[in-house]
């Protein structure tokens, strides 16, 4: 081989070899990740060397826990990834319809087909399938005031197949009421705004949304108070810190009373910021026992938390910087960058500030407040996999609201979308195809069913008597979907089961290109060894 | 008080700050035991700097250090990222119950139990490091042993516990791996998922609790795509904390080096050392690059038998002067009145960030020399013999008996011995430092002594890499200890360490190599590695930057035209 005389170290992989080399690589990958589809999927725990657990039933967490090496898996995992990075979901999805495209490719090439034509049945399918998405989409209106009621449907679909149902359904109320709280007309909705903070305690039911925000730090000072109602909220990003002054000044004094007095020079300007807090405070709070509440994203000294103390106003240094951001949005006001001129319109309002405290963490809690378009999931758990595996469910809660609001449209789901679309390509686009490519097109439509087999195949249910009677279902005209727990066919608007339209579009826009460009793959080499790393 | 925070950066970095934290856990449990010398029990070092005082949920005090270590996945070897100070309790940790369904259970094999750990959870309820009671000398004999040879993780000889926040993977990066060895990868690993807001987050839970924070102390590995990922790292802070000085330090294993074998990798590495140094330095206050090529044959191991293989060895020498290095900071600031037994020459980062690069010339490149051990002091006639002639550098590419007059050095010598063999007193450590600029050819404009009583522990996780020359408490030996080559904590129990700091145009070469490679690999017309620095995400304006950066950094030093400096 010619590859050979250049260079003798270069491995190569023949035509056969190396399409066998990636179908079985997707199909390995298929295999991993198929057990976790679905509400009826196995959750997957993971034990790390350390003895560090790591439970997860979202494929695109397990891609990033498996360590993997095949090349071929690596693209599969990066486009699966991808899927996740751009619309939240459908990971698993992803890879499992990226399996079976490549297993049905697998019989016609071995009876001989070339991938070439397969691919390009690939391609009219996936055009077709698009169209027929289209068409198939339930539109939802959105408006100003968006129907809660499809919002949650979509949102319980994700959270059933993530958490148990229980659990799910009281988060699936908690991140819809999130989405809308910081959702505002005609702006994209900024998931950010929502604070995600857990603590470990007590128990997963015990997870609720708070309408403002929750804090992972408290107060420094022993004499401010831990509770306080009817709260001004001052958000700034002013240092309230004793800082040596940047430029190299020397202190020229010879006896100690002159030192102290160049500190106390030094120290002054300090104050003076810290003064010009506790006017504002005295100009809002004398006469009503209202409190005050300053959040500083810089530092405040000792010093500073003492004269402030003293005033009776609770002072937390160091916030978050998105947390300045959310605050402002949840309390109002605005986050100031300097004590100059300061007014009472930057303050913002909080019926309650108080401090929760466990061990040596401490959370403060700013809450009742006027009109928030920022709050915070607290999520609680008894441990740490556990809080992590409610987190990254909310996450893909979150950004499934997110995607019907901004879609305006849902598409069925429980494997309906999934046989109605196998269906139109079988019966109408396959016809107006001409010649060979015909047979892309079915392999195409095949592997669609991948979908509500596996999730037969994870409620313990008979692949075949399902597919018949769905494919039978949908020949009478009836759009169903696959009962979990009967393996009959329902109605999935009546179950109130849909999926975001923009993970299915992804799905069947993504897997088709990535199935295709490894089909054609005649040749895998391996060359350049030297110039790798040694090991 | 005045705190410190920690930051440590990649494979090598941690090494180092696994020998750093070492040493800190055996001096506060050498405070505490009423068996050991006096030295220790008065060391007037304030350990509060480094450590933090917290408490678990069940109510159990804890001191840990303000750290916040970044490494790889699974670089922890058998450590849990949480540590073991706040795990939960283990009962019920093993049902799910956030699904009812079907569980399955995928177990990697254990790693197996550093035996530091298993020893201790024979002895079960120390807490906080301390010598505890001295096991038999042949147990550790056998731990010393396999350690030896058995280390492979940093987390293999750390006696020291860490708080649930200090350690932080990064996901989705394992160390076996994809490489991550170049500036590229590094970058994207920082702002890739929620990698980097993660970082900020653990930091920000260390910066918060600091009343008064001094500095930031940052260790980064920068031979491999940690640079990209520090320099991303060190923008945040700069923007979080923009008042607080950062101290970098850049270190790397002697290994490293031995990598460039075809001239491809040469110029990737190069390439790679050129970016990530003018990457950096702008980001911090002070750069101290640290990492010899060939340690164990340079002059700063005179008195040690390393292996230059053996990440284990080269960081505790690395360690070692990080730890003299950052003494002052934490020596207790006593009023005018009080007595300088203990130590003397306390100063803050901020102090020593102006004191080195804030004078009349701006260079923030420092080079870091050390004696370990330390020389004990002469008489004048054997100055030759003396601390300051005995301080090598441990910063590569250094020219030497360079003269400048424009230098500034600090220099921190603890736990010096006198020419009787005993512990010298503080004020003596100090009149020979001085009698020995007295008499140097070369005086530097500006120098800082800091002086400490308290010397280095040697404790068991030490390597076995002093020669035979070195005796029980540092002292050189006339003759050497036959039998054994190398000797470590079982034979040697402390150690006096002398450390410095400099700013000094010693380090043009330095900068002057990484100027010209950058030159001529990234800037010149069809320059070679144009290409690649394309794929690490430079466009030619930010290479030309980079090269301007590094020009102005040897300008500061050599004011003179680049062409003219042939001469010297």
């Amino acid at each position: 081989m010619s590859l050979k005389v250049l260079n003798p170290n270069a491995e190569v992989l023949n035509k056969s070899a190396a399409l066998h080399m990636n179908i079985n690589a997707a199909k390995g990958l298929q295999d991993v990740l198929k057990t976790n589809l679905g509400p009826k999927g196995t959750i997957k725990m993971l034990v790390g060397g350390a003895g560090d657990i790591k439970l997860t039933k979202d494929g695109n967490t397990l891609l990033k826990e498996m360590q993997i090496q095949n090349p071929t898996a690596i693209m599969i995992a990066r486009t699966a990834v991808a899927q996740d990075d751009v619309s939240g979901d459908g990971t698993t999805s992803t890879v499992i319809f990226i399996g079976e495209l490549m297993k049905q490719s697998e019989r016609y090439i071995d009876e001989g087909m070339h991938p070439r034509v397969l691919v390009d049945g690939f391609e009219i399918a996936k055009r077709a399938t698009l169209q027929f998405l289209e068409k198939f989409k339930t539109p939802v209106v959105m408006g100003d005031e968006p129907d809660k009621e499809i919002l949650k449907m979509v949102a319980r679909t994700t959270l059933r197949t993530k958490l148990y149902e229980a659990l799910a359904d009281q988060l699936t109320d908690i991140v819809t009421n999130a989405v809308l709280c910081v959702r505002k007309p005609e702006e994209a909705i900024d998931l950010f705004m929502v604070e995600i903070m857990h603590m470990r305690h007590k128990f997963d039911v015990d997870t609720r949304l708070v309408e403002g925000l929750v804090l992972d730090h408290g107060s420094r000072h022993p004499d401010m108070k831990r509770r306080a109602e009817n709260c001004h909220v001052l958000t700034c990003n002013v240092s309230l810190e004793y800082e040596k002054s940047e430029i190299n000044a020397g202190f020229f004094y010879s006896d100690a009373t002159q030192r102290e007095a160049m500190v106390a020079a030094e120290r002054r300007q300090v104050d003076e910021r810290v003064r010009k807090i506790i006017e504002l405070k005295n100009k809002v709070c004398s006469g009503n026992d209202d409190n005050f509440v300053v959040i500083n994203q810089k530092g405040i000294d000792p010093p500073s938390l003492d004269l402030l103390a003293r005033e009776g106003i609770i002072a937390l240094r160091r916030a978050k910087r998105r947390n300045m951001e959310r605050l402002v949005l949840a309390c109002g006001g605005e986050a100031v960058n300097s004590v100059d001129d300061l007014t009472p319109d930057c303050l913002g309002w909080a019926g309650l500030v108080y401090e929760h405290i466990l061990g040596e963490e401490k959370y403060t809690f700013v809450e009742n407040v006027k009109n928030p378009h920022s709050c915070t999931i607290l999520i609680k758990g008894p441990n740490d996999h556990t809080i992590a595996q409610i987190k990254d469910a909310v996450r893909d809660g979150l950004r499934a609201v997110k995607n019907t609001i901004e879609d305006e449209s849902v598409v069925l789901g429980a494997g309906a979308f999934d046989v109605a679309a196998r269906q139109y390509l079988m019966n109408e686009v396959k016809k107006t195809v001409q010649g060979r490519a015909q047979l892309g097109v079915e392999a195409f439509a095949d592997a669609l069913l991948v979908v509500p087999k596996t999730l037969a195949e994870n409620s313990g249910l008979d692949t075949q008597d399902v597919i018949i009677a769905l494919t039978g279902e949908h020949d009478r005209g009836n759009v169903v979907g696959l009962n979990q727990h009967t393996g009959e066919p329902i109605d999935p608007q009546m179950e109130g089961i849909f999926d975001n339209y923009s993970v299915k579009r992804q799905i069947i826009n993504s897997a088709p290109v990535i199935a295709s460009q490894l089909l054609l793959v005649d040749e895998v080499i391996r060359a350049g060894r030297n110039m790798r790393k040694p090991t | 008080m005045r705190e410190i925070v920690t930051i440590q950066a990649g494979g090598f970095a941690n090494f180092v700050g696994s020998h750093f934290w070492n040493f800190q856990d055996e001096l506060l449990g050498l405070a505490e035991d009423p068996n050991s010398d006096q030295v220790f029990k008065t060391q007037y070092l304030n350990m509060d700097v480094l450590y933090r005082a917290g408490e678990t949920q069940q109510g159990i005090p804890t001191y840990t250090p303000r750290l916040v270590s970044v490494d790889l996945q699974g670089s922890l070897g058998s450590v849990s990222s949480r540590g073991t100070l706040y795990s939960e309790m283990p009962s019920g940790t093993s049902n799910v119950i956030t699904w009812t369904g079907n569980v399955s259970t995928h177990v990697s094999a254990p790693h197996k139990k550093n035996f530091l750990h298993d020893q201790e959870e024979q002895k079960s309820g120390i807490v906080n490091g301390g010598k505890g009671e001295p096991c038999g000398e042949i147990q550790d004999r056998d731990i010393v042993n396999s350690l030896e040879d058995g280390v492979q993780y940093w987390t293999d000889f750390s006696k020291v516990h860490f708080h649930a926040q200090s350690l932080y993977e990064l996901s989705g990066l394992w160390v076996d791996g994809q490489e991550f060895d170049n500036y590229g990868i590094g970058r994207d690993a920082f702002s890739g998922c929620v990698r980097g807001e993660d970082m900020n987050e653990r930091l920000r839970f260390f910066v918060e609790e600091c009343d008064h924070i001094q500095g930031i102390q940052f260790i980064v590995d920068d031979s491999g795509g940690f640079s990209g990922l520090a320099a991303d790292y060190l923008e945040n802070i700069a923007d979080e904390y923009s008042n607080t000085p950062v101290l970098l330090y850049t270190v790397r294993p002697p290994s490293v080096y031995a990598n460039s074998r075809s001239k491809k990798q040469t110029i990737f590495n190069d390439l790679h050392n050129a970016v990530s140094f003018s990457r950096l330095s702008p980001l911090c206050k002070l750069i101290v690059p640290i990492g010899l090529p060939c340690l164990s044959k340079s002059k700063a191991s005179a008195f040690l038998q390393i292996k230059d293989e053996k990440t284990y060895h080269c960081s505790a020498a690395y360690a070692a002067a990080l730890h003299s290095i950052g003494l002052p900071f934490r020596m207790e600031s006593l009023g005018p009145t009080a007595d300088l037994r203990y130590v003397s020459g306390a100063i803050d980062v901020n102090g020593m960030v102006q004191m080195l690069a804030g004078q009349a010339r701006q260079n923030m490149v420092a080079i870091l020399d050390a004696a370990i051990p330390a020389p004990p002091l002469m008489s004048r006639k054997q100055c030759c013999y003396s601390i300051l002639g005995n301080l090598h550098p441990l910063t590569p590419e250094v020219a030497e008996d360079m003269e400048d007059l424009q230098a500034v050095e600090s220099v921190s010598v603890h736990g010096a011995l006198g020419s009787d063999g005993l512990r010298a007193a503080v004020g003596d450590v100090r009149d020979s430092v001085d009698a020995a600029y007295e008499l140097s050819p070369t005086r530097p404009r500006f120098s800082h002594l800091s002086v400490a009583l308290c010397p280095l522990p040697i404790s068991l996780p030490f390597p076995s890499i002093f020669a035979n020359s070195v005796g029980q408490h540092g002292e050189l030996l006339d003759n050497p200890v036959p039998g054994s080559t190398s000797r470590g904590s079982l034979d040697v129990h402390s150690i006096p360490v002398a450390a410095r700091l400099r700013s000094s145009t010693a380090v043009l070469p330095f900068l002057e190599k990484r100027l010209e490679n950058l030159r001529r690999f990234g800037i010149q017309q069809g320059a070679p590695g144009v290409e690649l620095l394309k794929s690490w995400g430079f466009g030619k304006d930010e290479v030309e930057d980079m090269g301007e950066t590094l020009s102005n950094m040897v300008k500061t030093l050599d004011p003179h035209p680049y062409e003219s400096s042939d001469s010297d």
